[in-house]
């Protein structure tokens, strides 16, 4: 008998496809909500991104009591505090995130606020203090990447202590994850490319690292054959809603992969790298993910071999000897990166990206290493390893 | 019936097995941070005075080491001066049995959902690196290589120390032989 064992968790209700939106008010009546607030940021509605939200609801009798849109990158606990705020003085009674991570994580943050009571969020830092059910909580991706919408975690900095708290916990899931095409429709190509490199990295850090299992290896390998085949057509031809949907539900099905089997080294570096050279999250998750795979190749040979199915589809799968597939796999993926590259400039190395400079591989190799996500890494790492690896994502 | 009589028997000594480990594990923790570089600079990121604990919950057998400077860590048994700054808890002493008994990877744990942290995940995260080199540090390679990620290419360690621990293993070892059988 083996030891194997797993577990599994997604309690999200998605709603997805064409006119997602105008199922929220019905969403929101069958949870009794019926003052909900929106919580987002500028870009979002100044890109009119509010407006088809807003006219769904209007148009069935629901009025949006509050809209709070100034949601900064990097969401504070000044921030969260000032929204729970609005929240109670405008007696809401649900909210709605729609936005990137930040926006979402901020959803999170002040629904923690507002269900559990306080104006100091850092008091729920941490994993498994929140004891019951949140209020009803939705939200609605703008990005097609992080996958927060299926996560059981929101980080917030304090800007007074300069950390950034994390908070975990099953109740910051939202009760429902909508998502429309039209919501990513008008997405700039460089945001594109390296939210769906992002989503494809959570599918494949899913997929072969440490905690891996059936059910999240189910939701991984369809979400990297949906980038593999809409992420170049959508950057061809960035109307192309159907493929905006595939990318979108790619996002959502890898972060259910990853929220139940963790990632690897890719994340530890690239979080590392967003810490000291403020580079966005996806941009790192495209630069690292060939050289990290190199470098755990020995220990995942087999699962890795497996995703060149879904990311070069059956001919080349079979055309390739099951002792290559591996390295082919690999190839795939710097081939999709070069495409990027001829496309938006998506930077492929450190060097390319002008904003990291040589010396500051040490310390990103040593952040790297009290990264919780490399506890997940098939490969023990030590700081000689992670600075092999960041040399040769250098140039 | 049979079966009954011995389920107690067994909880029994997998209890008593746990507790053995970490004491095992507690002092040996204290002696490679004495003799072994590499763990020194793991631990010496720690904050002096750190108290690290492992447990089974809810209130199972327990193990404290604090560090107390310049990397060397003090193995407290099972009794913390103060509150601890970062508690690794096995859900169950079922888990806490197949790691220790070295059926079960440490990460791969963490991995199974097995263990919670209690604390910055930083510093969790170099525990686990400390805890995987003990391990094949004090296990005879064959076994390591089933309990840690990655065996060292590099191990150097005295002679005495190693026979020493090897002593309790081979206490703990038959131990498990029996209650597995
Ligand atoms: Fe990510």
């Amino acid at each position: 008998m083996t030891n194997k064992y797993y577990e599994f968790f997604c309690p999200v209700k998605v709603i997805a496809g064409k006119a997602a939106l105008e199922h929220i008010p019905y969403e929101l009546t069958g949870l009794a909500a019926k003052r909900p607030m929106i919580v987002t940021d500028k870009g979002v509605r100044a890109a009119g991104l509010l407006d088809p939200v807003i006219a769904a609801c209007e148009e069935s009798g629901l009025e949006i009591v509050s809209i709070y849109d100034d949601v900064p990158p990097d969401s504070s606990t000044s921030v969260v505090k000032d929204i729970a705020g609005v929240y109670r003085k405008e007696k809401c009674d649900s909210i709605i995130a729609v936005g990137g991570g930040s926006a979402i994580d901020t959803g999170k943050a002040v629904n923690i606020l507002v269900s559990e009571g306080g104006d100091n969020i850092a008091k729920y830092s941490g994993a498994g203090v929140l004891k019951h059910p949140l209020k009803p909580f939705f939200v609605v991706p703008t990005t097609a990447g992080t996958g927060s919408e299926v996560t059981s975690v929101a980080v917030i900095t304090d800007e007074k202590k300069g950390v950034k708290l994390p908070f975990t916990s099953s109740f910051l899931l939202p009760n429902a994850a909508i998502i429309d095409p039209r919501m990513t429709l008008t997405l700039p190509p460089h945001i594109t490319a390296a939210t769906a490199m992002d989503a494809l990295t959570h599918a494949t850090e899913a997929f072969t690292c440490m905690a891996k299992n059936p059910l999240s290896d189910a939701y991984a390998t369809a979400a990297i054959k949906k980038v593999s085949q809409s992420l170049l057509a959508v950057m061809d031809n960035p109307k192309d809603s159907d493929g905006r949907l595939e990318l979108a539900q790619a996002s959502t099905m890898a972060g259910i992969a990853f929220s139940n089997s963790m990632v690897g080294l890719v994340h530890s570096l690239g979080h590392a790298t967003g810490a000291i050279c403020h580079l966005p999250h996806g941009l790192c998750m495209s630069l690292y993910l060939p050289y990290v795979l190199e470098f755990n190749l020995e220990s995942i040979r087999e699962p890795l071999g497996e995703l060149l199915l879904h990311l070069e589809g059956p001919e080349v799968y079979s055309a390739t000897p099951a002792s290559r597939r591996a390295e082919v796999s690999i190839s795939a993926i710097r081939k999709l990166r070069d495409a990027l590259y001829k496309r938006c400039e998506l930077p492929r190395t450190l060097k390319e990206t002008g904003k990291v400079l040589e010396n500051q591989l040490e310390s990103i190799a040593k952040l790297a290493l009290d990264d919780g996500s490399i506890m997940f890494n098939p490969r023990e790492v030590s700081h000689e390893d992670a600075m092999a690896v960041l040399r040769r994502a250098w140039a | 019936m049979m079966v009954k009589r011995l389920q107690p028997m067994m909880s029994h000594a997998r209890r008593s097995y746990v507790e053995l480990m970490f004491q095992v594990m507690g002092r040996a923790l204290q002696a490679i941070s004495e003799v072994d570089e590499t763990t020194r600079n793991e631990t010496r990121e720690l904050p002096e005075g750190f108290l690290f604990e492992m447990q089974v919950m809810p209130n199972g057998p327990k193990l404290i080491v604090e560090h107390t400077g310049n990397g060397k860590l003090l193995f407290h048994g099972d009794e913390a001066p103060r509150p601890v700054d970062l508690s690794i808890q096995f859900k169950h002493i079922a888990h806490a049995f197949l790691v220790l008994s070295f059926q079960e990877k440490t990460s791969v744990a963490f991995a199974n959902d097995r263990m919670l942290v209690d604390g910055d995940v930083s510093y969790a995260v170099r525990m686990t690196r400390v805890l995987n080199r003990l391990e094949s540090f004090i296990l005879p390679k064959l076994i390591a290589e089933r309990a840690v990620k990655e065996y060292p290419a590099t191990i150097k360690l005295p002679e005495k120390l190693i026979s020493a621990a090897r002593i309790y293993l081979k206490v703990a070892t038959q131990f498990v032989e029996t209650v597995r059988a």
